[in-house]
């Protein structure tokens, strides 16, 4: 994801479908970066900033298929990954898929990602096996520290791409829940 | 010389030896091959994949590594296998000098409990507690130690006594609770030392932790270089380091200095070390144990005495007797004319309990100028791997005194930039910013500062508007491009140029 990609959009031709200055952008948090406080924001390129804050641009990815743009900002050291598009095309495509009644409803299959790179120290479900939520999947070791992946909702474990002892990359699949 | 380390202490031991021009030979695991220690040494060997078990503690292949190499010394560094007995006496064996206390030393301090016995024979107070290794698996044990729960009274900690860095330890409030800790402690002890062993320690608190920087020869001549304060800490791990403590009197000072000295004698100690004390509300000073090593933070004392720790340790290693600028920077520390600080930067999330987050550095710039410091072995797109210690850079800045030393941090932080990765930065700055933490006397520091100040979600969330609104800006500044500026001048808001982008490029502090 995000951490590992090599490319920067400096200096890059594309622009984001309609972000320029003046046109509402929605600004969406995306990778680890985000923190569960923080929610989409609406707001206009340029718009004035609380004065005093330090910032640093980081990477800015090329625009995805959508015009979408993943940048990241780290303000006052605190690192931030966020989406950017334009606010009216967002809002266009919510309502598309609002239409098709969704996509992944509560019985589609569910993938379990990494969210800190590390080693798999334990896996403790197998496919088959029917988890309840909350129940422990596997645990990723990085760095000292045991992080323990729950199920985040019952299911029967459809795929357990994660096996212990192997090294798994940010946003590597470890476990699928049907 | 070999290094048996890395990152930024392996960097800062190189360093001492080019000084010296003494040749160095870098050891790497497979996660290091381009590390910057691995760059900055004359010679460089492999041993093992990225597990510190397969690589930076096999002792064997780091001895192995030294004879292929005609290496004729090893220095540990901290952490690793910087206090293993084992190891210091394989060296040894190998006809190869290991730079640090001798191997009975280093067994006599790494056993908590001897360490204890040790300091109380030398009439150092020592935090009340138990002496005696109790084991949970043994009834008697288990019956003696509930026993003497009640002279050492609640609440108290139970402690691994082959442990360190909070492992095995459990607060017990109340008799109660005292039979589930001695498990859990026990458990944890035997998982992370695979010695399950544990003891009782009365806890004092609120306290200041402060530790006394030791330097002794192998003719006997111990001498103390000043202490430190290192109360500022999360999960018993430090941030934040500074010397001379601040608000000791200069009674309070020689007395602490002379207690560490004291047990450090009794002890057998030779090389670098350091006594790490409790200070408690009322004053009084209790020994904790002596780290058999050069500690991370020893910088700050560098910056203070103008001593080069490691090449001390060298001259000792070689045999030779303090120097002379050891006992003058000793014979000066009772009044320090200058005060140095330290801040860990760690690949850690302030807003999730310190959560380390390692992954791949972005840009990396580190600050400069009068009175700083920097050690570390990041380069900007470097790895931080998971394998090991989160922490990425350590910023030190010194003045004249206290005030000045943290004005020149608050300066130094605002000059850090880091993105790929979050980092600790956002607790440091709001620590320097905090004015109970400027005061001059040191009363508000406590090893609960973390726990009782610090809201990291919240601060977070202060900045999250701004943190929109660049982003936003910086995409559609990076999607104009040339001839679209030119179409659309008028588009550009001038309160960018001036609060936001001028600021981001040019990372200094208005």
């Amino acid at each position: 994801m995000a951490n590992d990609r090599s490319g920067c959009g400096h200096g890059s031709v594309a622009a984001v479908n309609g972000a320029r200055h003046g046109r509402p952008v929605r600004v969406t948090p995306a990778g680890s970066g985000s923190g569960p406080e923080v929610m989409a924001h609406v707001v206009v390129p340029g718009q004035a900033m609380e004065p005093g804050r330090h910032i640093v641009i980081g990477e800015i990815g090329a625009p995805d298929v959508d015009g979408r743009r993943h940048v990241e900002v780290v303000v006052d050291g605190w690192r931030f990954e966020w989406m950017v598009e334009d606010e009216e095309l967002a809002a266009l495509r919510e309502r598309a898929s609002r239409d098709r009644g969704g996509v992944a409803g509560a019985g589609g299959p569910l993938e379990i990602r990494a969210i800190i790179p590390g080693r798999v120290a334990s896996v403790a479900v197998t496919p088959g096996d029917r988890v309840e939520l909350g129940q422990t999947l596997l645990a990723v070791e990085a760095m000292k520290m045991q992080n323990e992946l729950r199920a985040p909702r019952s299911g029967t474990i459809a795929r357990v791409p994660a096996t212990a002892g192997s090294t798994v990359e940010l946003g590597d699949v470890l476990v699928v829940i049907e | 010389m070999l290094i048996a380390n890395r990152g930024e202490i392996a960097l800062r031991i190189i360093r001492t030896c080019r000084d010296l021009g003494i040749e160095t030979i870098a050891v790497y695991s497979d996660a290091d091959a381009d590390a910057a220690h691995v760059a900055a040494a004359d010679a460089a060997v492999r041993i093992g994949p990225a597990p510190a078990g397969e690589s930076y503690l096999r002792g064997d292949r780091i001895i192995e590594a030294a004879l292929a190499t005609g290496a004729e010394a090893i220095h540990p560094g901290y952490g690793f296998l910087s206090e293993r007995a084992a190891f210091a006496r394989a060296v040894t064996e190998a006809g190869i000098a290991f730079v640090g206390p001798r191997p009975a030393a280093i067994e006599a301090l790494g056993d908590k409990l001897a360490a204890r016995r040790t300091a109380l024979a030398a009439d150092v107070p020592v935090v009340p507690g138990t002496f005696d290794a109790a084991r949970t698996d043994r009834a008697n044990d288990v019956d003696a130690i509930v026993t003497a729960a009640e002279r050492v009274g609640y609440p108290l900690l139970v402690k691994a006594a082959a442990g360190g860095g909070g492992r095995g330890m459990r607060r017990v409030a109340a008799p109660e609770g005292l039979p589930a800790a001695l498990v859990a402690g026990a458990a944890e002890a035997l998982a992370a030392f695979g010695d399950g062993a544990v003891y009782l320690e009365h806890e004092i608190r609120p306290a200041r932790h402060i530790e006394v920087q030791l330097l002794g020869d192998d003719r006997g001549n111990v001498v103390a270089l000043g202490e430190r304060d290192c109360s500022i800490q999360r999960r018993h791990q430090k941030l934040v380091e500074e010397t001379p403590a601040p608000g000791l009197t200069g009674e309070e000072r020689t007395e602490l200095h002379a207690m560490a000295v004291r047990a450090a004698m009794a002890a057998g100690l030779h090389n670098a070390a350091t006594a790490e004390f409790l200070f408690d509300s009322d004053r009084r000073f209790w020994f904790l144990e002596v780290n058999a090593r050069l500690q991370v933070e020893h910088g700050v004392t560098e910056l203070v005495t103008d001593l080069d720790l490691v090449a001390e340790q060298l001259y000792i290693a070689a045999g030779e007797s303090l120097s002379d600028a050891v006992h003058a920077a000793a014979s000066a520390v009772a009044e320090p004319g200058r005060h140095a600080i330290e801040i860990r930067l760690a690949a850690e999330d302030p807003a999730r309990d310190f959560a380390p987050v390692p992954g791949r550095v972005g840009r990396w710039s580190m600050p400069s100028g009068p009175g700083v410091r920097v050690d570390t072995a990041i380069r900007p797109g470097d790895r931080v791997p998971p394998d090991y210690d989160p922490m990425i850079a350590k910023v030190m800045t010194v003045g004249r005194d206290r005030r000045i030393a943290l004005r020149r941090m608050r300066r130094a932080l605002a000059e850090v930039v880091v993105s790929g990765i979050q980092t600790t930065l956002p607790f440091d700055r709001a620590l320097l910013d905090d004015p109970a933490f400027a005061q001059v006397d040191g009363s508000t520091l406590s090893t609960d500062w973390v726990a009782e100040r610090w809201d990291g979600p919240a601060a977070r969330g202060r900045v999250a508007d701004t943190a929109a609104v660049a982003a936003a800006t910086a995409a559609a500044e990076t999607g104009s491009t040339s001839s679209l500026r030119k179409d659309t001048p008028e588009e550009r808001p001038s309160g960018w140029r001036t609060t936001g982008r001028a600021a981001a490029m040019d990372q200094w502090p208005r």
